[in-house]
């Protein structure tokens, strides 16, 4: 009844970068290929495959939900930490096992210390929302959260702030600058996000795409 | 001088002009269709004491909740929902009532949501609920009106998600849940991320079998067979009994020729803490969320002192228009807007002329023409303003058609003009 006759295109949204090219590598396995994708001198934004009836395009990760949540895309692929952050009304359905790092609260050794009482402290980041969060709900600390935009670890090094709450993955650029991680918030890695319609209008097809995957990780 | 501020508060705006006039004419025919189906309009007030929504009640989060004083102190909110109203009026007027009501609503909700996520904190909803019923004829009556107001809006392409919170509680039951575990499981389902789920599952060290019956029922979405397969999973009568009830309802809904617009998802959870059994949302293209909500409140009038349980269903209007805008369906509004120009000289004549003419229920517009303006300039104007034709008084044996729709210019009488030649 709600199909339409003409099939219409699936639209993915993928986080640039490395999380796109291991999501395609993935992909591949299942039969779901690109290759417009993979001319490097294109400057197209949006990829297509005519006989899948499928659409590509890549973006900030922060933007995936967006686009997902909105139908812009029906399927997006964006790490948690993003999910997290942006707290969109979108279905998370898959964890894809890649891109695995932790989301940690970090800072010089001393500044453990002030993770252990009630007070007050500044937190650099650029994840506001997982940090107050993390500080407000589950260690019940007032926290001035101070948003940067990159360099976090500068923070604590400047006396911005005491601590700052960031991804970590093998933790050398937090050593080589003197700081360690004080505390895990939560592990992270790749999830597929589908948007609540398409979940119900192209049931089919995503499913499964899904049921695919599933094989594979 | 100092610059006025113009804009408008983020979260709210001005609709005018052919959108309003889209707007009005979709409500209406939504209208239309609950005022057949017997349902009574009733109007609330905006402001409301706090107590109506409070946690208890079960709505939306206090926090999104706009919140104000009265002078002696009491906190108000704006409704950010209608049942609670709806349900407070209920018990409040209609007491001793024991032949089901049918009461129907149309008016704005406020929410105070998050900042830059591009959603709307005013949007006009219009909904109908049924109190004092608890058949599966009475879910079966909403769920087809939600379908026949859409379908006279003009929406093709829609699916309606039928869903039963009694499936899933009884399946906490069952597996022996804690409340906090049961919320935040809820929170996981109604993502449909399964494996959250799982892993906290199996951190609450739940017995494998439960696991994999939650976690495979609450996948199952679609036809009538993927409730009977569902049965094989649960044992609780609870839950047997809330998918014996879909299947009733489905059953009605045939009656009803509208069973092919219905799918089941047991999964499928409402953010809304009132509601207790059969629960629906309606998804379309173009609009990332349900445009139309509702589903069974038995406990909810209780609240307010009266027992009746009740369903209903609201229709997000905005949602809709956007919907219908973005699938190139919106209808067009008819243009029966007349403009009539005169000279200073012609005011008795041109008075009584549009007076005459609107006699008929027909509308016009007079205005007098200015120096320096050119019958062009009229045109333009009267483009941007929908007007169908633009009319200029010379003498009463003479009036000058322009035509907007047509593109062409003609002469008739004054008499043609009232008679309707145009």
């Amino acid at each position: 009844m709600t199909m339409m006759d003409d099939k219409q295109y699936l639209t993915f949204a993928l986080g640039k970068g490395r999380l796109a090219k291991d999501t395609m590598a993935l992909f591949e396995k299942i039969g779901i290929t690109c290759e417009e994708m993979k001319d490097k001198d294109s400057r197209k934004l949006i990829f297509v495959n005519e006989e899948l009836k499928l659409k590509f395009f890549l973006s900030k990760g922060p933007d995936v939900p967006t686009y997902v949540e909105y139908g812009a895309a029906d399927i997006g692929v964006v790490g948690k930490d993003t999910i997290l952050e942006e707290d969109r009304r979108v279905y998370e359905v898959l964890d894809l096992g890649y891109g695995k790092c932790r989301m940690c609260v970090c800072g010089p050794a001393k500044s453990k210390e002030l993770l252990e009482h009630h007070e007050m402290i500044r937190v650099a980041t650029k994840y506001p929302h997982i940090a107050k969060d993390y500080f407000y709900n589950k260690k019940h600390q007032t926290v001035d959260i101070i948003k940067l935009n990159g360099s976090v670890e500068l923070g604590p090094l400047v006396g911005l702030a005491d601590v700052i709450v960031d991804i970590v993955e093998t933790g050398s650029t937090l050593r080589e600058n003197g700081l360690e991680v004080l505390e895990e918030i939560c592990p992270l890695s790749a999830r597929m996000i589908v948007n609540q319609v398409s979940m119900k209008m192209e049931s089919d097809r995503i499913k499964k795409i899904i049921h695919d995957l599933k094989q594979y990780l | 001088m100092s610059k006025k501020r113009l804009h408008t508060p983020e979260g709210v705006r001005d609709i005018y002009g052919l959108e309003y006039l889209q707007k009005l004419s979709v409500q209406e025919k939504l209208h239309k269709k609950i005022t057949e189906y017997g349902y009574q309009d009733i109007q609330t007030p905006t402001l409301e004491f706090f107590d109506v929504f409070s946690k208890q009640v079960g709505t939306v989060s206090s926090k999104e909740l706009y919140k104000l004083f009265d002078k002696e102190g009491n906190t108000l909110v704006l409704r950010p929902d209608f049942t609670p109203s709806i349900a407070r009026c209920a018990a409040k007027y209609f007491m001793e009532e024991s032949i089901p009501i049918r009461l129907s609503y149309l008016g704005n909700t406020y929410l105070n949501t998050s900042e830059l996520q591009g959603k709307l904190k005013e949007v006009t909803e219009i909904g109908a609920e049924l109190i004092g019923d608890d058949t599966a004829q009475a879910d079966a009556e909403m769920i087809a009106l939600a379908i026949e107001s859409l379908l006279s809006a003009g929406l093709v392409n829609f699916q309606v998600s039928l869903g039963e919170i009694d499936f899933f509680k009884g399946l906490c039951e069952e597996a022996g849940l804690s409340c906090e575990t049961e919320l935040a499981l809820k929170d996981f389902i109604s993502n449909k991320n399964h494996f959250g789920a799982q892993e906290l599952l199996e951190e609450e060290k739940i017995k494998e079998e439960y696991i994999l019956a939650i976690l495979k029922v609450t996948d199952m979405f679609g036809s009538v067979e993927a409730l009977s397969e569902a049965k094989s999973y649960v044992k609780n009568d609870r839950s047997l009994h809330a998918i014996e009830r879909l299947l009733t309802v489905y059953e009605i809904l045939s009656f009803y020729g509208v069973e092919q617009y219905v799918s089941f998802d047991l999964g499928m959870l409402s953010k809304y803490n009132y509601y207790t059994g059969v629960i629906f949302k309606v998804y379309t293209y173009g609009i990332g969320d349900a445009i139309v909500k509702g589903g069974r409140y038995d406990s909810l009038l209780t609240q307010f002192g009266k027992e009746a349980p009740s369903i209903g269903f609201m229709i997000i209007v905005d949602d809709l228009l956007s919907a219908l805008s973005r699938q190139g369906i919106l209808p067009k509004p008819q243009m029966a807007n007349a403009l009539l120009l005169y000279e200073q000289a012609n005011l008795a004549q041109a008075v009584s002329l549009a007076h005459d003419y609107r006699k008929s229920g027909k509308q016009m517009t007079i205005i007098q023409k200015s120096n320096g303006k050119n019958i062009q300039d009229y045109l333009i104007f009267a483009k941007k303003q929908n007007i169908s034709f633009v009319s200029e008084y010379i003498s009463s044996d003479k009036i000058e058609i322009y035509h907007i729709e047509l593109d062409q210019s003609y002469q008739i009488t004054q008499n043609q003009l009232l008679e309707g030649i145009v």
